[in-house]
């Protein structure tokens, strides 16, 4: 039988106040990197099944405005992937805020979807791990529901898990139509880690 | 252990070893774009020697890397002290190396994957950039390969074995497509059907090989006779039906008569034989009052049939 994993309200608390720090930590990096202001939501963290993930996920199938990328890591005994949204995104403001010039064609676009991820998702999960005193070695980005379809990529049936610990923050960057969430997907077997790793921090 | 102990000039030796020798590709460089390392991969693949590279401006020596863009990324690697990569789907390749394998390998140069990895000092900085590549040509042949037996399946699928034009499902098709064209848009639109005159009497008298060649021969006429727009498939054995959009029942008939003549003053020569044969023609141009695509082929039917019997060889438009 399984049972419910709950998160107590110390553990929640401390993994928020982490994920502000480094999404703060990320946003100076970033505010650097791209000359423009970071617009940070306040992190949402829930215990969810791979239903709910999968219903995030599809989210992207629908609408062709929607793109996603997703980035692997693991270090210290801790794996996770991350999901970048991105939602009602401009491709020609992303491009004017990597400088990119040139023609936007599918190749570019893609190329864009990789970079602004790899920006945005290197940043966070360095911040995470530099907190937790670990180093995460990250795999290279996937764009989702290009060469599969999505319901293949991540199918909540086949999962070997019940159940993830999600951290979900919204992006915004100030004066360029860019709007994304991020997905920070722990899966069960980490969380109790995870836990020791913030003691050290709640102590 | 120290590291004046023997054990660590070993260790040193042996990762210095494994990096010269490891089958992928190391390159280090600073913030100014000086080659620092410049491992064995590299050296053999580029056939150039240490000497030749270190110390030297990158893209001095290597003009095909596209200079703006791999200094946005290693100021990205930099800046934020975490690794991005690429891929050989955005970019088949950093380094253009030549294809090495002569029996195995059939692509023309080496696709590569290609991570970067911010180095930090002693001070915790990031001064220097490591650029690791990964040969994946072996992956990328497989993908494309792959992709090519898709596409080459997606065209059989849709195509008529005879004749080269669309079947009758994917005709269909791109009739409701243009159907749907015209509810939004109400751009004129019309619909031609047509059929071989006596076909069974070909096939009677000359052979069913006779009678194939005949509809190659029709199909040949419809195709060099109408515009990239239009949309031509076979409907049924000797019936094609064609989509004109942008057109007019006036302007379909143009069209119609322009085919018709043509296969009227054509011939098909099969073996001993010369055949003669003629085609006759329904047109319907899309309005209101049709209301479903199977109802703009009847209604073009209905043309045919007229125009068949009013003695064959011609064209007729079915008013709705």
């Amino acid at each position: 039988m399984n049972t419910t994993i709950t998160l107590s309200e110390d553990y929640r608390d401390c993994l928020q106040e982490v994920t502000n720090i480094a999404m703060g930590q990320a946003g100076d990096r970033l505010a650097r990197l791209l000359d423009t202001f970071v617009v940070l939501s306040i992190p949402h963290i829930e215990i969810l099944a791979p239903s709910d993930i999968a219903m995030a996920i599809n989210a992207i199938d629908g609408s062709a405005s929607v793109s996603g990328v997703c980035q692997g890591f693991i270090g210290g005994g801790i794996a996770g992937e991350a999901i970048l949204l991105f939602n009602d995104t401009s491709f020609s403001d992303l491009s004017r805020l990597l400088k990119y010039d040139g023609e936007l064609d599918h190749q570019a676009e893609r190329e864009l979807l990789m970079d602004t991820a790899n920006v945005l998702l290197g940043a966070f999960l360095r911040g995470v791990a530099v907190q937790l005193d670990m180093s995460f070695s990250l795999g290279p980005p996937l764009v989702l529901g290009q060469h599969q379809r999505l319901d293949n990529l991540f199918d909540p049936k086949t999962v070997t898990w019940q159940q993830a610990l999600v951290t979900e923050i919204n992006y915004k960057l100030e004066g360029y139509n860019v709007n994304c969430d991020l997905l920070v997907i722990f899966t069960e077997e980490f969380i109790d880690l995870l836990c020791k790793k913030l003691d050290y921090l709640l102590l | 252990m120290t590291p004046t102990t023997p054990d660590f000039a070993n260790e040193l030796h042996w990762v210095m070893d494994i990096l010269h020798n490891i089958d992928v590709g190391l390159v280090v460089v600073d913030l100014n774009m000086h080659i620092r390392l410049w491992n064995g991969f590299m050296q053999n693949h580029s056939a150039k020697a240490p000497e030749a590279v270190l110390n030297q401006n990158i893209f001095d020596i290597f003009p095909e890397l596209p200079e703006t863009w791999f200094r946005r990324k290693i100021e990205t690697v930099a800046v934020l002290q975490t690794a991005a990569f690429t891929t050989w789907e955005q970019r088949p390749y950093l380094f253009h190396f030549k294809n090495y394998r002569p029996v195995t390998g059939s692509a023309k140069f080496m696709y590569q994957n290609c991570t970067m990895l911010p180095l930090t000092n002693a001070q915790g900085e990031v001064n220097h950039v490591c650029v690791i590549i990964y040969d994946v040509t072996e992956v990328a042949i497989h993908r494309e390969q792959l992709q090519q037996a898709n596409e080459q399946l997606q065209h059989i699928n849709r195509t008529d074995g005879l004749t080269g034009l669309l079947n009758r499902k994917a005709w269909e098709q791109s009739l409701r497509q243009e159907f749907k064209r015209y509810q939004r848009y109400h751009r004129a639109s019309s619909l031609i059907m047509l059929d071989i005159d006596h076909f069974k009497d070909i096939n009677d008298t000359y052979g069913h090989p006779a009678g194939d060649e005949v509809i190659r021969r029709t199909a040949a006429a419809l195709v060099s006779s109408l515009r990239d727009s239009d949309v031509a498939g076979r409907y049924g054995g000797e019936e094609f039906a064609v989509i004109l959009v942008d057109t007019d029942a006036t302007g379909a008939e143009i069209v119609a008569e322009r085919l018709r003549t043509s296969v009227e003053a054509s011939s098909v020569a099969y073996e001993e034989h010369v055949i003669n044969y003629t085609i006759s023609l329904g047109i319907a141009e899309l309005t209101p009052k049709i209301t479903d695509p199977t109802m703009w082929i009847d209604t073009a039917d209905r043309g045919l049939y007229n125009a068949k019997r009013a003695g064959r060889n011609r064209s007729s438009i079915y008013y709705t």
